[in-house]
This record gives structure tokens, C-alpha cells and sequence, in this order.
């Protein structure tokens, strides 16, 4: 478990790498989000959750992962690369003239479930997804990641009411509650909290982790095709904006700002690997 | 004249509330079809309660949430579902446009909307429930087809050319029943258009329950010596332009209406289509005015304040030609 663990942490350092030079390369992107939901995106492909082969794209019982919140879509393309579900150049190209890779997933990308982009979407899609899994007795499971931010969408509420009433015990909502929207604390704009009640009340089975605790989502999502309860599952992760990069860490100034200069060099030093799992890992 | 079965009874096509050949024939759809799925925002019609009592897995009322109802269906077709969606006009499109713009049109899912109200439909109940955006929203979108049945025969067709679409449709049907235009079964529907009858005078171009408006109107003006042709546009999206300019050709002077704003409507559509092919032909656009209605009344009465009752559309053309 312990190397299962390091070899996580070390991953999701070298994702956070990727994602600080595409970003920079590019100009644009959603650095600061991505951060905060790259130790779970980890978690989910490489820590044996998912059930996906990169060989059989369209395989009928693959779990359906939807990366409602598409903003982050920098750490879900450098985990495709790497998988190989498309080739390691298209990562350089990224947001470029005519490139594959968009600032947000569609659906043309291999392995990219859903077009998303627009919030408060992935959750209703995904409800219709897990809903047809029992329709057929299909036994995939669907994964879907919000951001807390995205919560203040009405949509989210319909979907989480409709999963609860068809009993979708095969639907995971992972909240990637980094406390910051666009430009905002969430909870200068709304009253999300308290996040976990608010879901049990909505009839799902809640849980509260620690999101960059490779510890915390494994054991929070490992037998989850085996659950007992008929409920859906809503996992609110305590996450950080910026994760792994002092000024980026917490703060709403990094929500689509791009690191420039001196900040880039910054970014790099910290996120340099170091052998005890700290890079990135703080 | 058309007859159809329904529920144990030989029934005139022209007896048959439309919502019923609609609902009709999705339910017979449905049942030899266990992936067609209906979902409704909480709105019934008499001929859904067969679906709803003997087909319920496939029968989902998911409230009054018109936002997620698309989301849903759209997950539901990603997984290989033929998904209708049902509701009031104004809500399932302009409510959840972007679910539809997103989830159906950009993801190019076989999902119809399905909705009633078209118009003044719902009169009294004021402008929250008008329907009069509806074409000019849903035209917008690239993928998606629009359908606009004119009676009972239609609108049995087109449940059925919506079911076998591969992308999203918008299918505007009626409440009520409407004289028969079309007899069963030999009726070619793919061409997106119909020249009902051919005028030499004019082309009155209308979608829908004008369409029978139309027909009222051109016996009127055949008392003013004015020859009148009438073309059922029950394909909004895409627009057959080759054969609309076709006939448009024989008449020169053209003239629509609809029961909906006269901006982004049938007359838009028209007007751009001349325009872009240099076709200078008069064109009279005769639509819901720019304006939330807050009189209130029946369709009809509603309809004349927009000068879409028979008289005023008979005189708003006497006095153009």
C-alpha cells in the first residue's frame, strides 16, 4: 500500500508538472481548479477505482467518468495521454490553432465521455447514464466530479432529487469542494455548507475526505460497485485551490490566471519532485 | 379520409385530438422498442395513461425540472436510448435551451422534444405560457430538426420520423382536433414541405394550425378574384430551399403566417432564404407581435390582436397587393 501510495503521489506530481508547462505554453487555462482535483482524477485512474480499457474505448462496460466541471480538463487530458488513449503529442498542442484539446472535453476526444464546459450539466447526464446501466443490468459504474463552485447551479439539486428518487446507487458525485468559484469564495456568494447535510438530505449517502489524501478517496471509492445501500454516493472532497504551488494555494486569483515570469519559476521549484513524496504534495 | 384504431374504436383521422396520434403512436412505438424511453416534466395527456400504466419502466415523470429532464435524457441516449421529452412549449425549450444546445445538439443525440402549446394555445394563461420564441430560439441550434404537423396524419408521422432520427428533433405538435390535410398511408413526408394548392396570385407560406388559416383566407380572396396557393411548412429545420423556391418561382408574391414573433420566425426564414438567393419577390410577414400579451382571452381572440384572424389576414393582403 505504501508504494501504491508513493507511486500516486509521484504521479500526480509529474500530472501537476504537465499541466503548469501546457498552461503556459498555451497562455490559457484553468490552472488553480485543476490543482485541486488532480490527486483525485489520480486517484480514479490509477488507483484502480475505474473500470476502463484505452484498447476498447467504447467498451459497453466501462465506467462512464464525467468531468462535469470541464474547466479542469488539463489534468484529465495528460491522464488520457498518458493511458494512451491518444498519443502524448497532442498534449504539446493544446490550446493551440486547430489542436485536438480544447480548454474544455468533448466528446470527440478518445476517452472523453461528455461534452462539458458549461457547469451544472454532468450530474443530470450522468443520472441518465447510471439510470440506463440498471435499465440494461449493466453494471458500469458512472463517476461524476463537480466543482463546489458548480453547486450553486439549480440543475445540480434536479439531478442529485431525480438520483435519489430511481435509487442510483451506481452514480458517484465527487465534489471538488476547493471553497473558491471563479473570482469569489463560495461562500461569499451562496450558502453552500454545510455540503455533506445537504446531500444526505437530498437522499444520497454523503461523506466527507480529505481530497488530496490518496488514502482518503481510495478508501472512500474502492468497493464502491459493491455498496450495499441503494443510495447514491456524494463524496465531498476538501480540497485547495492551487494545490502544490505556495500562491496559487487557496487563493481566488488562480482561477484561469496563467503563471508568467518569475511565477513560473516558482511553480517549477516546488513542484520539483522530491524523493520523499513531497513535491507537489505539501 | 384517413381512419385509425384507437383503443378498440375506428376513429376519422380528423376526430383524433392530435396529441393523441402523437401519443398514439409512440406507445405502439414503445412497445415493440423497450430503449424508447418518454420522459415528462409532469404533464399528462388522456393518451399517455396507457403508456404510463402498461409500459412504466420506460415512462419516466421526473418533475417539474425541465433543466435535468434534458440531461437525463441525454445520458439515457449516450447508453443507446431513443428518449422522448414532453412538456409545455415556452418551459421545455426555453428553460433548458442550453441543456439542449449542449447536451442534444453539440453531443448530436437522438432525443425529441416534444412540445404543446404552440403559439396562443394556452390564451388566458398569459405570457409565461405563449409559445411564441419557440421556432426562432430552436432554429438557432445546428443540429437539430424542427417539425411542425399541420393534422393528425402529420403529426402520427412525424412521432414516427423522430423515432428514427439519429439527432435531436423538435417536434411542436397541437392540442385538439384539426381538419385532415394528408390521407394515410401513401403520404411522403422527406421533402419537408407541401404545395397544397397553387396560386397564381400569391403563395400564402404557414406552419401548423395556420395552416388551415391559410385555407380560410384563400377562399376569401378567390371572392376578391385573387388566386392564392397555400404551402404547408411542416419542416422548419432544415429548410428544403430548393423546392420552396421552386414554387415560390410560380407566384412572386409570397406571404407567411404564423402564430409566432414575427422576429426569428417562418417569415425570417423565408426572407433570408430569398435574400440569399437573390430572389427580390415581395414579401408579406404576417406574426405575433414584438410583445408579451398581458390581455388575456382564448387563442383565437389572442391571435386577432396580433391581426392573425381571418379578416384581418385577408385584408392585411388586399391592401399589400
Amino acid at each position: 500500500m505504501q508504494k501504491k501510495i508513493y507511486n500516486l503521489k509521484r504521479k500526480a506530481n509529474w500530472i501537476r508538472n504537465q499541466v503548469l508547462e501546457m498552461i503556459h505554453k498555451a497562455g490559457k487555462g484553468h490552472i488553480g481548479g485543476a490543482f485541486s482535483c488532480t490527486d483525485i482524477l489520480v486517484a480514479l485512474y490509477y488507483g484502480g477505482i475505474l473500470r476502463f480499457d484505452p484498447a476498447r474505448k467504447d467498451w459497453n462496460e466501462r465506467d462512464r467518468f464525467i468531468l462535469s466541471k470541464g474547466h479542469s480538463s488539463s489534468v484529465l487530458y495528460t491522464i488520457l495521454a498518458d493511458l494512451g488513449y491518444f498519443s502524448s503529442s497532442h498534449i504539446l498542442n493544446y490550446g493551440q490553432p486547430g489542436c485536438m484539446l480544447g480548454g474544455h472535453p468533448d466528446r470527440n476526444i478518445p476517452g472523453v465521455e461528455i461534452d462539458s464546459g458549461s457547469l451544472g450539466h454532468g450530474l443530470g447526464i450522468g443520472a441518465g447514464l447510471a439510470l440506463s446501466a440498471k435499465m440494461d443490468k449493466n453494471n458500469f459504474m458512472t463517476v461524476v466530479l463537480l466543482g463546489d463552485g458548480e453547486c450553486c447551479e439549480g440543475s445540480v439539486w434536479e439531478a442529485g432529487m431525480f438520483a435519489a428518487r430511481h435509487k442510483l446507487n451506481n452514480l458517484v458525485a465527487i465534489i471538488d469542494r476547493n471553497g473558491l468559484c471563479a473570482t469569489d469564495f463560495t461562500n461569499n456568494c451562496v450558502y453552500l455548507d454545510p455540503l455533506e447535510e445537504k446531500w444526505s438530505s437530498f437522499g444520497w449517502d454523503a461523506h466527507t475526505i480529505n481530497g488530496h489524501s490518496f488514502e482518503g478517496i481510495i478508501s472512500a471509492l474502492n468497493d464502491f460497485r459493491a455498496r450495499k445501500s441503494n443510495k447514491p454516493l456524494a463524496i465531498i472532497a476538501n480540497t485547495v485551490k492551487g494545490k502544490g504551488v505556495s500562491f496559487m494555494e487557496g487563493s481566488p486569483n488562480w482561477h484561469h490566471s496563467v503563471p508568467k515570469g518569475e511565477q513560473i519559476e516558482i511553480a517549477r521549484r516546488e513542484l520539483k519532485w522530491a524523493t520523499n513524496g513531497s513535491g507537489g504534495a505539501k | 379520409m384517413g381512419y385509425k384504431w384507437q383503443r378498440g374504436r375506428k376513429v376519422k383521422m380528423s376526430d383524433i385530438d392530435v396529441r393523441d396520434a402523437f401519443f398514439d403512436k409512440v406507445y405502439a412505438l414503445a412497445q415493440k422498442d423497450r430503449n424508447l424511453l418518454f420522459l415528462t416534466d409532469d404533464m399528462g395527456a388522456y393518451s399517455l395513461d396507457a403508456f404510463k400504466k402498461n409500459l412504466p419502466d420506460q415512462f419516466i415523470n421526473v418533475g417539474v425540472a425541465e433543466q435535468n429532464m434534458i440531461s437525463v435524457a441525454a445520458g439515457l441516449a449516450l447508453s443507446g436510448k431513443k428518449v422522448f421529452v414532453y412538456g409545455i412549449a415556452p418551459f421545455i425549450t426555453m428553460r433548458c435551451y442550453e441543456q439542449i444546445k449542449v447536451d442534444l445538439c453539440c453531443m448530436n443525440l437522438p432525443v425529441t422534444v416534444v412540445s404543446v402549446g404552440a403559439g396562443h394555445t394556452y390564451g388566458s394563461d398569459g405570457p409565461t405560457h405563449h409559445a411564441t420564441h419557440d421556432i426562432a430560439i430552436m432554429r438557432a441550434l445546428p443540429e437539430i430538426t424542427i417539425l411542425n404537423p399541420s393534422d393528425a396524419v402529420t403529426t402520427a408521422a412525424f412521432a414516427e420520423m423522430s423515432y428514427k432520427s439519429s439527432g435531436p428533433c423538435y417536434v411542436r405538435i397541437e392540442r385538439g382536433r384539426l381538419p385532415q390535410i394528408y390521407n394515410e398511408p401513401d403520404n411522403d413526408f422527406s421533402e419537408g414541405l407541401k404545395c397544397l394548392k397553387s396560386g397564381s396570385d400569391l403563395t400564402i407560406i404557414a406552419t401548423g394550425e395556420m395552416v388551415h388559416q391559410a385555407f380560410k383566407v384563400v377562399k376569401r380572396l378567390a371572392e376578391h378574384s385573387v388566386d392564392a396557393g397555400v404551402i404547408d411548412f411542416y419542416r422548419i429545420k432544415p429548410v428544403n430551399e430548393n423546392l420552396l423556391l421552386n414554387f415560390l418561382e410560380q407566384s412572386k408574391k409570397i406571404v407567411t403566417i404564423e402564430e409566432n414573433s414575427i422576429i426569428g420566425g417562418i417569415g425570417t426564414i423565408v426572407s433570408e432564404i430569398l435574400s440569399d438567393n437573390n430572389k427580390p419577390f415581395p414579401l408579406k410577414r404576417l406574426a405575433v407581435n414584438d410583445y408579451h400579451c398581458y390581455k388575456y382571452g382564448d387563442r383565437e381572440w389572442l391571435n386577432a390582436l396580433s391581426g392573425l384572424d381571418e379578416d384581418s389576414i385577408v385584408k392585411s393582403i388586399l391592401d399589400w397587393i
